[in-house]
């Protein structure tokens, strides 16, 4: 069921929005079991919102496309009175103090939520398995991640456990898991949607967006998520925008050498864009192959930026702060954590050992890195060096977007992995980001589109696991790669 | 290679973010460390020299709000781990 269909549904009263909600639980307690997409669930405050919006149908009053629509939340996206744990044990005991800016308007519009979703800890990751609770499993292969740090969103669309999503992109982190589910990722271009409510991880990079089953989904959803903020000094009025792009005919589609290499990409990957292309062709866009030569300094230069800025949005958790405990632990512990076992603590001391026990190793990993190029003497060479690189990646799509009007490349070099296979190499795993991370860097547009039509049922285990390609747009130019997407899907649909 | 991160810069940089690591991950990171800044030598490939760094994500400059109260105090201090009066207790900041 897409957001479309069960809007229209509602309206002509062949099923009610609590009904609908109440089945999704069902299902998830038959199936997330195996699949783990959910960290917590929302069912009493799920059930009064999908009530009144029945109530309200039944009064035949005026509805919002996305009344009663059931959706995951990434647990790095505030709610109020919900737990949010960015999936780390430092935030184990926190509940959301207010709501993040994306939910009050989803919440005026409506939606339900059904829960909380699963990521990689602090949205540190490209697999979920750097979770500080659970994996999840990818529902096309439960022996594969469903990639990160969105896995729990894109696998609980992907197993129809909800109608659409919402999850958070730096380095990737939506169009990833998106395309090893096989569903769509929108990451709006930096600034388009508010980040406030959004557990920071690098305050330059990242963006809330949609996770769902078709572009249409991803449109209606980023249009009702999108906009300026007050309350997010970097979020931006798209009409203020003034660089005019004026769109070509036929619409061109760039191809970046850089991004299909032979040795590159998997077989799977290499037949699947190729059939893309083709389509686009036949579709009558012109393809045209562009350069964007910097795209080999991406990820050095990400992995130098990203954990810079987490090590200062991290430096808040103390183990302090966020960790209200339950009433029957709360002396104990806290006593525990003041003084240990009777000897009295230093406040250095008990951060230290906070944060050696509530972080995981990745974090740590990024913290560290992140202090290193940020300390005195080695500033210059690494973080400033990689601001530097980081324009000329910029420039590079400013140069390519004067030639055509969208560029079109692979999402990942492979399709999704073994669970368990890369957590053991940090940097094979960061080498895998490399086509999403320079739209992240260059604060652009991009939506990953499954490359075949899947049906979303969780028995089918498909001999192809899913491929998604990726369509990167000028900034603020989302309705022009959504609109691309939805031809492409259209087209694939017959 | 040449390690540019041993095991005292690894302990200062382990006391400057306030994460105590324990023996076996400090083996590990160390290792993880000097691979991924040994990974980032190839950005001395590029001249940088002319180029204005880019700083953030956004062309947005100075935007400011008025400061107004968002939520009652209670709210955010009664998650703290130790209350008092809307205050976070902490133990001595000096040994």
């Amino acid at each position: 069921m897409t957001i479309r269909n069960f809007h229209e549904g509602l309206k002509k009263k062949e099923f009610k929005a609590i009904e609908v909600v109440e089945n999704y639980y069902r299902k998830i307690e038959l199936e997330d079991e195996k699949i783990g997409a959910y960290l917590s669930l929302n069912k009493t405050d799920a059930i009064s919102r999908a009530k009144k919006v029945d109530d309200d149908i039944s009064k035949n009053k005026d509805i919002d496309i996305l009344a009663g629509v059931p959706l995951a939340i990434k647990d790095n996206i505030l709610i109020e009175n919900e737990p949010a744990t960015a999936a780390s044990k430092i935030l184990k005991h926190y509940r959301a103090v207010y709501d993040a800016t994306v939910i009050k308007k989803l919440k005026k519009a409506d939606a339900v939520f059904l829960g909380k979703t699963n990521l990689d800890e602090f949205a540190m990751g490209s697999s979920t398995e750097n979770s500080g609770f659970k994996i999840t499993r990818n529902p096309h292969d439960l022996e594969r991640v469903p990639g990160g740090s969105s896995g729990g969103s894109a696998a609980a669309v992907a197993a129809d456990l909800c109608i659409a999503a919402l999850g958070s992109d730096t380095g990737g982190s939506i169009r990833q898991p998106a395309s090893f589910c096989g569903v769509v990722g929108l990451k709006p271009t930096y600034g388009a949607v508010s980040r406030f409510g959004l557990i920071a991880m690098a305050s330059s990079l990242d963006q809330i967006g949609p996770i769902t089953k078709t572009v249409e989904d991803a449109e209606i959803l980023f249009n009702a998520i999108k906009g300026k903020d007050p309350l997010d000094s970097t979020s931006i009025d798209p009409k203020l925008q003034t660089t005019n792009y004026k769109l070509q005919t036929p619409k061109s589609i760039g191809l970046p050498k850089e991004y299909f290499e032979k040795e590159g990409l998997s077989k799977e990957v290499e037949e699947a864009m190729a059939e893309v292309i083709k389509n686009f062709q036949k579709l009558n866009f012109k393809i045209k192959e562009i350069s964007l030569p910097h795209t080999k300094y991406a990820v050095a230069c990400y992995y130098i930026i990203m954990p810079a800025e987490a090590s200062t949005n991290l430096a808040r958790y103390d183990g302090l702060r966020y960790s209200k405990l339950s009433p029957d632990e709360t002396s104990r512990e806290a006593r525990q954590t003041m003084s240990l076992r009777g000897a009295p603590q230093t406040l250095k001391k008990i951060y230290s050992e906070q944060r050696r026990e509530g972080f995981g190793s990745e974090v740590k990993r990024r913290i560290i890195l992140g202090t290193f190029v940020l300390s005195a003497g080695y500033y210059d060479a690494y973080y400033l060096k990689a601001q530097k690189v980081r324009r000329l990646i910029k420039e590079d799509f400013d140069k390519a977007f004067k030639e055509v009007d969208v560029i079109l490349t692979p999402v990942s070099p492979t399709t999704a992995f073994k669970i368990g296979e890369k957590i053991t190499d940090p940097l094979s795993m960061y080498l895998s980001d490399i086509f999403t991370i320079p739209v992240n860097l260059a604060g652009l547009p991009a939506i990953s589109i499954p490359a075949h039509n899947l049906n979303f049922k969780t028995q089918n285990l498909k001999p192809n696991l899913p491929v998604g390609f990726q369509l990167i747009g000028k900034p603020f130019c989302e309705e022009e790669i959504l609109s691309i997407g939805k031809e492409y899907e259209n087209y694939t649909k017959k | 290679m040449d390690n540019l991160i041993n095991k005292n810069t690894l302990k200062y940089l382990a006391e400057l973010s306030r994460i105590e690591l324990k023996e076996q991950e400090e083996e590990k990171i160390l290792k993880d460390l000097q691979k991924i800044l040994d990974y980032f030598n190839l950005l001395k490939e590029i001249d940088t020299k002319n180029v204005e760094p880019m700083m953030g994500g956004t062309i947005a400059k100075n935007i400011f709000r008025e400061e107004e109260e968002k939520f009652k105090k209670e709210k955010l201090t009664e998650q703290f781990l130790e209350n008092q009066d809307n205050f976070l207790k902490i133990p001595p900041v000096f040994e």
